[in-house]
């Protein structure tokens, strides 16, 4: 079934909601700030979270530049807002908790891992220059299993209703990031089979693609790391990354689109713990601990734009 | 500021217009607007020796777009040399490219040196056209007037004179200042303001330079980024001036270069051609000298071909943008609260005042009011698949109506009144023609008109226009009723035969 795009940009444009919507002194903090354990485990936690959002954030503007019409490109437009806005949010949550570093008016960023700093420098380096393919197939599978596993783990621990407000709203919206993201996937899938194979065979080859997976493995192997670490199970994310497959593969289109076919077979050896695919990718995990920090890039001007502010 | 009368004038007014004589008679040619087209139309009609002319204009002074457009920063962005008229060059413009007031000044000119002001009916507002074909005769309706009957009509209100807020979502709960950018007011002092300037198009270009230097924080809410280039305005010395005053001839010669300057940007502009390639290069590098930040630039980037909207020339925008007290948000707009702006990102940019410079509203299809033809057939219905003209001066029809800026006459490269005064040119000839033969009407040829657009269509569909980028040259599905697929110089050869077989001489 074909997702009509002009109908849900349409429900986006009409589902808009604003920080200032939140009640941000509302009772409820001390469930994290008198929890000292909880405490320590969420401020790294939240830290990662909010630039995962980015991660989305920055691949949604690069495909805003390469939608094939002018409704999913405005589609990609909001959504690349959307993504900046849970970081806000969540920004605003740790402000609420007391875990920005820096005075009260001028926190500082949390910074993010090295794993994460990595794929944004990708991103922020390639990703206009990236197929639609590419991050159109990428896309839904990071924010399933990263965003939603994450999320999902968030309000299981937390007990602060503000939180849970805020999250409400979070869901709505990336329950149509995903909408539109398995559209996309399948419509990647119409065409010749063998063409499609040919163009994604062309494109692995890409030096630019390969530094991108370089940097994309070893991230989920680290995240999949912090969550055990702070008790997530960690069947919780391959739950997650299953269900890609499952509703990527619910249709003909969806399975013949090559990307789905090699982003399900990475993600079921993630889950497989046991499968060698770890030994690599964990040793690139620890390999990246020592990644020379000067060898980043400049961290971009528009990471100056995220905020806590509800106003400007 | 004009006003502009919507309602009906007092009672005492009105009764004396009844007995207004020239109510009842039939003017011989009726012009609707008292802008560059209209003065223009009855300059060069009473040359051709008509003269029995009405102008009706709703405003209360002549000049349309140059009346109205008195922003800060407001000048045209064709140089004036060719942005006046041929048959009445100015030698004493002080700039390359003038502004606003000095452009408004130059058509209140033509006004007082053609003696044009006794045909002017200020405050008369159009609101309907219809044709009787028996008697040959336009009925001319007015607002809280009494009708005008003519036996021609040349529509000259304006392609871009019906300025208005934007129907954006919650934009009636604001509690602070709107300004729309053709509708100044120049009482509101922005000094120690926070400012939102919504729109980034030809008159926000102009507009955020000048807000930046006066106001306490600028943003600007951007949709889509445009092609900027750069523009070579400089202050006229002394000696030009002295000499096009003495000399005629040597400013009609830097007219004719600039006309051939602009004309050849058509070859960038209007198709792909390696031009296009060539100031699209221009457009980066100039955006990559300007502008710093590699986030910034890229939001500054546009993603359509070059031409394919209007190019902006300037060079204090992208400055302007990169001042401490000003911000660029690309952030689509939510919705529009009482304290300010929210944006998609969740934050609520407060500000004192928006400044809407988010264009006007085309007729793209449709008329601006009411015009019923032969049959009381309804050009607005007619049009309501994207508007059709002959040559883009009339309609099969309609007969004894022309446009000036009709279907498929606006230019993307060269001065609006260079394809003006060859519509003009078109229009005193046929009017001409009507008034030698004593003649009722006459019509264009139904077939006529039809294989002209599809010659039309056929070339617009080469354009960059036509290109896949949404502008307000297309309607909304895509039709291409507003550009002139051409030269200039080829729209005025078009315009300069006169084929009196394409028509029905009644
Ligand atoms: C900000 C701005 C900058 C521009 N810069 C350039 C430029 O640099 N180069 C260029 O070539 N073009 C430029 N243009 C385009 C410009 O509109 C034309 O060049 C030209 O001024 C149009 O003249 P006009 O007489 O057709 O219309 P207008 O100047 O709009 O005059 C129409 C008149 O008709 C009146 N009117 C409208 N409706 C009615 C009615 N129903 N009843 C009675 N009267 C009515 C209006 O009040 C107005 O006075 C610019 C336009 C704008 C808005
Ligand atoms: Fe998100
Ligand atoms: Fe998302």
């Amino acid at each position: 079934m074909q997702l009509d795009t002009a109908k849900m940009l349409a429900k986006i444009k009409n589902t808009q909601w604003a920080l200032a919507d939140i009640d941000w002194d509302a009772p409820g903090a001390e469930l994290v700030t008198g929890d000292p354990e909880l405490y320590a485990k969420l401020k790294v936690f939240m830290a990662d979270l909010m630039w995962i959002e980015h991660v989305g954030a920055r691949a949604f503007a690069a495909m805003a530049k390469k939608a094939p019409d002018d409704t999913l490109a405005e589609i990609y437009r909001y959504f690349h807002a959307e993504e900046q806005r849970h970081a806000n949010v969540e920004m605003a949550l740790m402000k609420r908790w007391g875990m920005l570093e820096g005075d009260a008016d001028n926190p500082i960023l949390p910074e993010p891992n090295i794993n994460l700093r990595l794929v944004i420098d990708w991103l922020d380096t390639y990703s206009d220059e990236m197929p639609l393919e590419v991050l159109g197939s990428v896309i839904p599978s990071l924010e399933i299993a990263l965003d939603g596993a994450l999320c999902k783990f968030l309000l299981d621990t937390v007990k602060d209703p503000v939180c849970h407000a805020a999250f409400e709203k979070i869901n709505e919206d990336e329950a149509r990031h995903l909408g539109i993201g398995f559209h996309v996937l399948e419509v990647m899938g119409h065409g010749k089979l063998h063409q499609l194979l040919v163009k994604a065979a062309g494109n692995l080859l890409n030096p630019k693609l390969i530094i991108g997976i370089a940097a994309y493995l070893p991230l989920l192997n680290r995240m999949r790391d912090n969550l055990v670490k702070l008790g997530l199970k960690e069947e919780r994310l391959y739950e997650a990354m299953n269900k890609y497959k499952r509703i990527g593969g619910r249709t003909e289109q969806g399975r013949r689109n090559p990307w789905f076919q090699i982003i399900s077979h990475q993600s079921a050896m993630v889950v497989d713990r046991k499968s060698l695919y770890h030994v690599p990718v964990d040793a690139l995990v620890r390999l990246t601990d020592y990644y020379p920090r000067r060898l980043l890039k400049a961290t971009p001007t528009w990471v100056k734009g995220l905020t806590w502010k509800t106003a400007a | 500021m004009t006003q502009y009368l919507d309602k009906a004038p007092d009672a005492g007014r009105r009764s004396r217009k009844a007995a207004d004589p020239s109510a009842v008679k039939v003017v011989e040619v009726l012009i609707v607007g008292a802008g560059f087209a209209g003065l223009g139309s009855a300059i060069q009609l009473r040359k051709a020796g008509i003269t029995d002319i009405a102008i009706v204009e709703r405003g209360t002074e002549v000049g349309g777009t140059w009346r109205d457009n008195q922003y800060p920063g407001a000048a045209c962005d064709i140089p004036s040399n060719l942005y006046s008229f041929s048959f009445a060059q100015n030698p004493g413009w002080t700039r390359g490219y003038s502004g606003s007031r000095e452009i408004l000044a130059y058509i209140k000119g033509l006004a007082r040196d053609h003696d044009l002001l006794p045909l002017i009916r200020f405050q008369h507002n159009v609101e309907a056209l219809h044709f009787d074909g028996g008697e040959g005769v336009w009925t001319v309706t007015l607002t809280g007037r009494e009708p005008i009957k003519a036996r021609s009509v040349v529509m000259a209100q304006g392609p871009l004179s019906n300025a208005g807020f934007p129907n954006m979502r919650g934009i009636e709960t604001f509690q602070g200042k709107k300004i729309h950018s053709a509708r100044w007011d120049h009482s509101y002092d922005f000094a120690g303001k926070r400012v939102a300037v919504i729109g980034t198009g030809a008159s926000a270009v102009q507009i955020i330079p000048e807000l930046v230097k006066v106001a306490d924080k600028v943003k600007v809410f951007q949709r889509t980024p445009g092609w900027v280039l750069p523009r070579f305005d400089f202050q006229s010395p002394e000696w030009t001036k002295a000499l096009f005053a003495k000399l005629p001839v040597s400013q009609t010669a830097v007219r004719e270069a600039m006309y051939w300057i602009h004309e050849s940007m058509a070859l960038g502009m209007i198709w792909n051609t390696p031009m296009t390639k060539a100031l699209e290069i221009l457009g980066n590098r100039f955006r990559e000298a300007q502008v710093k930040d590699a986030w910034l630039r890229r939001q500054l980037t546009p993603d359509f071909k070059i031409g394919c909207k209007r190019v902006l020339m300037t060079n204090d925008y992208y400055p302007a943008l990169q001042k401490p007290n000003c911000e660029l948000i690309s952030w689509p707009i939510a919705n529009i609260s009482e304290k300010g702006i929210r944006s998609v990102e969740g934050l609520e940019h407060q500000v004192d005042c928006i400044v809407f410079a988010t264009g006007f509203e085309v007729s793209k299809n449709g008329t601006p009011f009411p015009v019923h033809g032969l049959g009381g057939r309804d050009l607005n219905a007619e049009w309501s698949g994207g508007a059709q003209a002959y040559k883009s001066v009339q309609v099969s029809g309609y007969p004894n109506l022309y446009f000036t800026f009709g279907p498929n006459s606006g230019p993307g490269h060269n001065s609006a009144l260079v394809y003006m005064e060859s519509q003009i040119d078109y229009i005193v000839r046929s009017i001409g023609r009507l008034a030698a033969g004593k003649l009722k009407y006459i019509d264009v040829r139904a077939d006529a008109q039809k294989t002209y657009n599809v010659d039309i269509q056929k070339r617009l569909a080469k354009t960059n226009w036509n290109s896949g980028c949404k502008s307000w040259y297309l309607s909304a599905d895509g039709f291409n009723s507003t550009m002139f697929p051409g030269f200039a110089t080829q729209f005025a050869k078009q315009m300069a035969t006169f084929r009196e077989r394409d028509y029905r001489l009644v």
